[in-house]
């Protein structure tokens, strides 16, 4: 038998996660406002809810605050530090709300295909919550040294994030086409 | 008295279960659920006759907690089937991680058992029932969690299922891990505590499958073909704003 810690702590997990789902709602209703009429993917540009990579390299630069501090006007600088610590904090709330739509956009997909693969799940799971974490971890970072300090770490997050687009959007793609495969040779 | 009266309340609310079952056709629909709730009914009407005869109880007790639980298991996988059957994604993902949690409790409890010899001699109920009770709420929590990720909606007649099942087997698990520690004795006040809990399941199973209540019907759309409305969607407004900015171009 496990310990009363552990039996404690599940029994809690269990008890949440049944209240999360028995309050949730209607799952319909969610989804049908969830649907949209915006292309979800460009061909050209990847997914148009994420900024491209160069957008977050800029956003982060340490060239811009290089000029502003050259300047020596403390009221220049102190504007520059917070309007583009406001627009670093809006990329990355609307990379994780890109990446939550991307994710959720795969499990409405994935969850009627027959053929789901468990190990490429797994590895997109992966992929969501490590975004996620260097997303939560970046809010941090940018509030506490600045933008201009996580450069590095920002253009990884926005590379990634595309990949996991990309890669999202050939998986759905190929679903879609064993779908259609299916669909004319039951007709 | 107070065990009398909450066996009472129980058998009371289970009749009330069936007769509701029978009633809205949800027997058909859900045959193990309902089938589980007969045999603990009947062996409830039973405990009781059955209880003044020390050996014939011992028999009685192990029967029907084994029984129960493999009706209870049976009932969770009809559960699965019947929540997943529009889903052969998330079924697929569920019965590989189900079989995983099998396969890992197996080995765990096989290793565990190794190093004590004669282990089946030692072994108390509470610890088996304690385990058996414990991959079933494992079994509840990984379906949960699935549920949640992949957004399955639910009508109300299975989620009563599932909260039900899920609230009970907490207790329990919580109460056993007392019980198997020795903080919590026989006869005490926590002996009460499963039976309530039991009947507190029985009342959330009774409002949820008081009547009928179909499962919405996922939408079954080809992603591509909704990737080219959206794409037409998006085109014509891009037209419309064009025809727009060219009309006030002619317009100055």
């Amino acid at each position: 038998m496990i310990s009363i810690t552990l039996a404690i702590l599940m029994c809690t997990v269990a008890v949440l996660s049944l209240a999360l789902l028995a309050t949730r709602g209607s799952s319909v209703k969610r989804e049908l406002a969830f649907r949209t009429d915006v292309p979800l993917y460009d061909e050209t540009t990847g997914d148009p809810s994420l900024c491209p990579p160069e957008f977050a390299a800029r956003i982060f630069s340490p060239a811009d605050w290089a000029f502003v501090s050259g300047e020596r006007s403390p009221e220049v600088a102190r504007l520059f530090r917070h309007e583009r610590r406001v627009v670093a904090l809006v990329w990355v709330h609307q990379t994780k709300t890109a990446i939550h739509r991307i994710m959720r956009e795969h499990t409405r997909v994935s969850r009627q295909s027959p053929d789901l693969n468990l190990a490429t799940e797994a590895k997109l799971l992966a992929h969501y919550l490590k975004l996620v974490a260097i997303c939560d971890l970046l809010i941090l970072a940018i509030q506490s040294a600045g933008p201009s300090r996580v450069g590095s770490l920002a253009t990884y997050a926005a590379s990634l994030s595309q990949s996991f687009a990309d890669a999202q959007h050939a998986l759905a793609i190929t679903t879609a086409a064993r779908d259609l495969r299916g669909a004319s040779t039951a007709h | 008295m107070i065990s009398l009266l909450i066996l009472s309340a129980g058998i009371a609310l289970e009749l009330i279960l069936l007769t509701r079952g029978v009633q809205q056709r949800l027997i058909r629909r859900y045959p193990a659920f309902y089938s589980y709730i007969g045999f603990v009914l009947v062996s409830d009407i039973l405990v009781y006759p059955v209880h003044f005869n020390k050996h014939i109880y011992l028999y009685f007790y192990w029967f029907t907690e084994f029984l129960g639980l493999i009706l209870g298991c049976l009932a969770l996988l009809e559960f699965y089937r019947a929540a997943l059957a529009s889903y052969p994604g998330t079924a697929r993902m569920a019965r590989a991680l189900l079989g995983i949690l099998f396969v890992a409790a197996m080995i765990k409890t096989v290793i565990k058992t190794m190093n004590v010899y004669e282990w089946w001699f030692y072994a108390t109920p509470v610890q088996v029932e304690g385990l058996l009770r414990v991959c079933q709420l494992l079994a509840i929590l990984l379906l949960t969690v699935l549920f949640l990720f992949y957004s399955i909606p639910f009508g109300k007649n299975l989620r009563g299922i599932l909260l039900g099942f899920g609230l009970y087997l907490s207790w329990s698990v919580i109460c056993l891990a007392f019980v198997a520690a020795g903080v919590a004795k026989a006869q005490s006040l926590w002996s009460y505590t499963i039976p309530i809990s039991y009947v507190l399941t029985l009342i959330v199973w009774t409002v949820h499958l008081w009547s009928y209540q179909p499962n919405p019907v996922p939408d079954r759309a080809i992603p591509l073909e909704q990737d080219y409305l959206r794409v037409a969607a998006a085109t014509q407004r891009r037209l419309q704003t064009a025809r727009g900015h060219l009309a006030k171009a002619v317009g100055s």
